[in-house]
């Protein structure tokens, strides 16, 4: 492809990897000059690895980036910065105590006293070209998230920044805040700025952006140019074509489909009308109600963030519900502790399994007795941890969840995710369990092990075991579950069965859209 | 333990021992002093007297039960830095009660309950902000400072008005005689403080190590998030480890009292958990690595008493010290974790 003038950015055949993982394999991006070009793909698709790249945070392994035609090495954000490419976080970096104005020359002085009057006309002069309106006076403190996000955008204008990257930059923002957010890109796209919109929500791309890349588990699966084309059915059908290349065609029939399993009729969960709110305070779950029966795969899906963290949550007792009734067979479970949950039969593999599912100072062995510490054999009394049963068990599991590691003493802090994942799950697959909950256990994570973790959830649900599968890949959810139910803003908007669902159908769910 | 992997651990505090103790060399030089005089006084007398290292061992027991709970205490992730006034309210205790119960007790119960007053004492005085932080989250580090004030007014209170022996006289409690202080471990004469001190690291190190509650502790400490996953009780955690610390801070009160000053004074105040702190730091949390560290420490100050008195160098050199040893350490950490150096293979 040739770098005529009107790219600002291209990048070729751009390849990273952490710890053997692959984040962004052979990436190609193009951004032209007054572009507002989205990136989109589910979290972990490789977008920001691909942005930190661009913004010198990263070094690629290999590939070239081209700014203005010219082919170009970025060694740090400030040599970025220098080419007039700046990036807004996804958390904002704002001195809360500081004014707009002290914020934006923070950093940008070398001289010993402030700029004072000039830099103020020319924040001002800067915030009317764009209809960016901020006080400059302000302190950001008393500013809402949607205003400091346009403080920090100012920033990369004073600094002369013409490519700008936002990260996400709407998950902080009220829907009216978002409008207006949108209003302010266009008319800098229109001004000639290039803007790169990283996002995993698809109405948002389509209705701000003018070309959609498409990411997904590190590579490049398309790009849509939205040009020309009028809203309405037309953007139905790109709607749908874009919610393909973010989570797969569906794979053509595999040889081992779904094996036909005895069902018995036993309900083993039931959600009744439950209530709940994130760690923020806002509702999360809204009346979601529903029920599973034993040895079946139950399959939540939605778009990350619709509240399924939350559902996981209630149900291993790591939240409370503000209303309704979780059952567990006849026994009412709401609100009870994890430890109860535990002795019931719950466990629950989460989907932050660095920071939550294993602790990184502990070796294997003490990261395998979570849930059974207190038990024989490996407590004597509950008191005494007996060192040998403890070793010996987590060998057992490293053995037969083949986990890389060199031994039970192996601090889990230099296995790699894959490996910590599997022993989350051998963890939690090896109690007692009636329910097992799995929040995205696949996510991120290369192919073999994706299929072999599938495997071990098929092989509990054959062993009676219902599982609760979270997870934003709908291929996996119709490879593995029964049925499968869809979150949307927190409610179970619709429950499908698994086998004939369409993932043009689930992906529309997902939207919101119920046809 | 393998010998290779003990020198590897022993390399970090080895090393800020060294730097802190070289620079500490040229402090001395810009305030006047022989450098290497002064060093071999301090080690001649610290060291290389009978009654210097008779002191040592007998300074050595408070640092060791105190550094018992505070090991706990860090495990846990709970920054109890009041030591001073947990031992204070524990040598107030142990003090106040000894002329009621001196001569109506045997020996050795006499000693049992007064250790376990004191105790009871440093344990009750850190349960507020046990509480506190259990139930509120309120900072621990603030609010466990903050009561050593308290402690050290509340016992100056006690001490002149209810708990004086003499009213009139120096304020102090009713003097121990002196057969009815902790005996010294035989052949010696270092008082069996020193076997409590021991003990006290020596289980501390095992509770973490060994058994269920040990492993909640450094479940909490490690990561709460993780923690509350795998539905650890961080809040009763949190409290039993204060406890501990306090209690343990307090025994140590208790233990000066009935081994060495035989009675709580007015004005005194020594401090040590300013000492202890770095002491656990330095042992990296290890009940077994804090015992020849302690022994150190013991000397340091010690032999600063001592060297202060024949070289006329001020005794607060050796808290210089100690503070650049946990500087260096912290430095050398830094660096172990980064991979920058390698000592050895």
């Amino acid at each position: 492809m040739r770098q005529d003038s009107e790219t600002a950015v291209g990048m070729r055949g751009i390849k990273k990897s952490f710890d053997g993982l692959s984040a962004n394999n052979n990436i190609d991006f193009d951004l032209k000059r007054g572009e507002i070009h989205a990136l989109l793909g589910e979290n972990g698709a490789g977008k920001t690895t691909l942005m930190n790249i661009l913004s010198g945070m990263y070094h690629p392994d290999e590939g070239e980036i081209f700014v203005k035609g010219k082919k170009v090495k970025i060694g740090s954000p400030h040599e970025s910065l220098q080419l007039g490419i700046g990036m807004v976080y996804q958390h904002l970096t704002l001195v809360p105590t500081l004014t707009v104005l002290e914020n934006i020359l923070l950093g940008t002085n070398r001289k010993f006293l402030l700029p004072g009057k000039d830099a103020e006309g020319k924040v001002r002069e800067i915030s009317e070209k764009f209809g960016i309106e901020v006080d400059p006076k302000a302190e950001v403190w008393q500013l809402s998230a949607g205003e400091q996000e346009r403080v920090e955008i100012l920033k990369l204008f004073y600094r002369g920044s013409d490519v700008l990257i936002l990260d996400e930059p709407t998950s902080v923002l009220t829907p009216v805040e978002v409008e207006g957010f949108f209003s302010v890109l266009k008319r800098m796209a229109e001004a000639g700025k290039s803007v790169i919109f990283i996002t995993h929500k698809i109405e948002e791309a389509i209705s701000v952006c003018r070309r959609v890349t498409v990411l997904r588990n590190g590579e490049k699966c398309g790009e849509v140019d939205l040009g020309d084309i009028d809203m309405g059915r037309e953007a139905l059908r790109l709607k749908e074509r874009v919610v393909k290349m973010m989570f797969g065609e569906t794979p053509p029939a595999k040889a081992v489909k779904q094996k036909p399993r005895k069902v018995s009729e036993r309900t083993i969960l039931t959600f009744d009308c439950v209530t709940a709110k994130n760690d923020r305070g806002v509702p999360a779950l809204k009346d979601v109600s529903f029920s599973v029966i034993e040895g079946e795969v139950f399959g939540i899906a939605g778009v990350d963030g619709n509240g399924q963290k939350e559902l996981a949550e209630v149900v291993s007792g790591q939240r409370k519900v503000d209303s309704g009734r979780i059952f567990l067979v006849d026994t009412d479970i709401t609100n009870m502790p994890v430890r109860f949950n535990n002795d019931m039969g719950i466990f629950y593999v989460t989907d932050d399994r660095i920071e939550e599912g294993s602790v990184a100072n502990f070796t294997v062995a003490e990261n395998a007795i979570f849930r059974c510490y207190r038990d024989e054999p490996f407590a004597r009394r509950k008191i005494l941890l007996n060192m040998e049963q403890i070793k010996s068990y987590s060998e057992e599991l490293i053995e037969s969840y083949s986990i890389k590691a060199p031994g039970a003493d192996t601090p889990v802090k230099t296995l790699s995710g894959g490996n910590i994942q599997k022993l989350v799950l051998a963890r939690e697959f090896s109690q007692k369990a009636a329910l097992l909950v799995c929040n995205k256990p696949t996510h991120g994570l290369d192919e073999m092990t994706v299929r072999y973790i599938r495997e071990r959830i098929r092989r509990q649900s054959d062993r009676g075991v219902s599982v609760l599968l979270i997870s934003s890949d709908l291929d996996e959810l119709q490879e593995v579950c029964g049925r499968i139910g869809v979150l949307y803003r927190g409610e179970m908007i619709k429950i499908l069965p698994g086998e004939g669902a369409a993932v043009g159908q689930i992906g529309r769910l997902m939207m919101g859209i119920i046809d | 333990m393998g010998a290779e992997k003990i020198v590897r651990a022993a390399a970090g505090p080895v090393i800020a021992i060294s730097v802190a103790v070289s620079l500490g060399g040229i402090l001395l030089l810009i305030i006047g002093f022989n450098p290497f005089r002064t060093y071999y006084e301090l080690f001649s007398l610290g060291m290389g007297t009978y009654l210097g290292v008779t002191e040592s061992l007998k300074r050595m027991a408070p640092l060791l039960i105190m550094s018992a709970g505070l090991i706990i205490a860090f495990r846990s992730g709970i920054w109890n830095i009041g030591g001073n006034g947990q031992f204070l309210i524990g040598a107030v205790l142990a003090g106040g009660i000894a002329p009621l119960l001196m001569d109506r007790l045997p020996l050795f119960l006499f000693f049992a309950v007064l250790g376990c007053a004191g105790f009871i004492g440093g344990a009750a005085w850190v349960t507020i902000p046990a509480v506190l932080k259990a139930k509120y989250e309120i900072n621990e580090i603030i609010v466990t400072l903050m009561m050593d004030f308290i402690a050290i007014y509340l016992t100056a209170y006690l001490v002149r008005y209810p708990l004086n022996a003499q009213p009139g006289l120096f304020p102090q409690t009713v003097l121990i005689p002196i057969e009815k202080r902790l005996p010294n471990i035989p052949l010696t004469e270092v008082h069996i403080g020193l076997i409590v001190g021991l003990i006290a690291v020596v289980f501390a190190h095992y509770l973490i190590k060994i058994t269920t509650l040990g492993y909640e502790i450094r479940f909490s400490g490690e990561s709460r998030k993780a923690a509350l996953y795998a539905g650890v009780n961080i809040r009763k955690v949190v409290v039993i480890a204060m406890l501990l610390s306090g209690g343990f801070a307090g025994l140590a009160g208790a233990n000066d009292v009935m081994g060495i000053k035989g009675a709580f004074q007015a004005e005194w105040n020594p401090g040590y958990a300013y000492s202890v702190i770095p002491l656990v730091f330095l042992s990296r949390l290890n009940g077994i690595a804090v015992i020849p560290l302690a022994y150190f420490f013991s000397f340091l100050s010690i032999g600063g008493e001592f060297m202060s008195r024949a070289a006329e160098v001020p005794v607060f050199f050796v808290q210089v010290i100690e503070a650049l040893m946990l500087i260096f350490f912290g430095v050398s950490e830094q660096i172990r974790k980064r991979g920058g150096f390698s000592w050895g293979s």
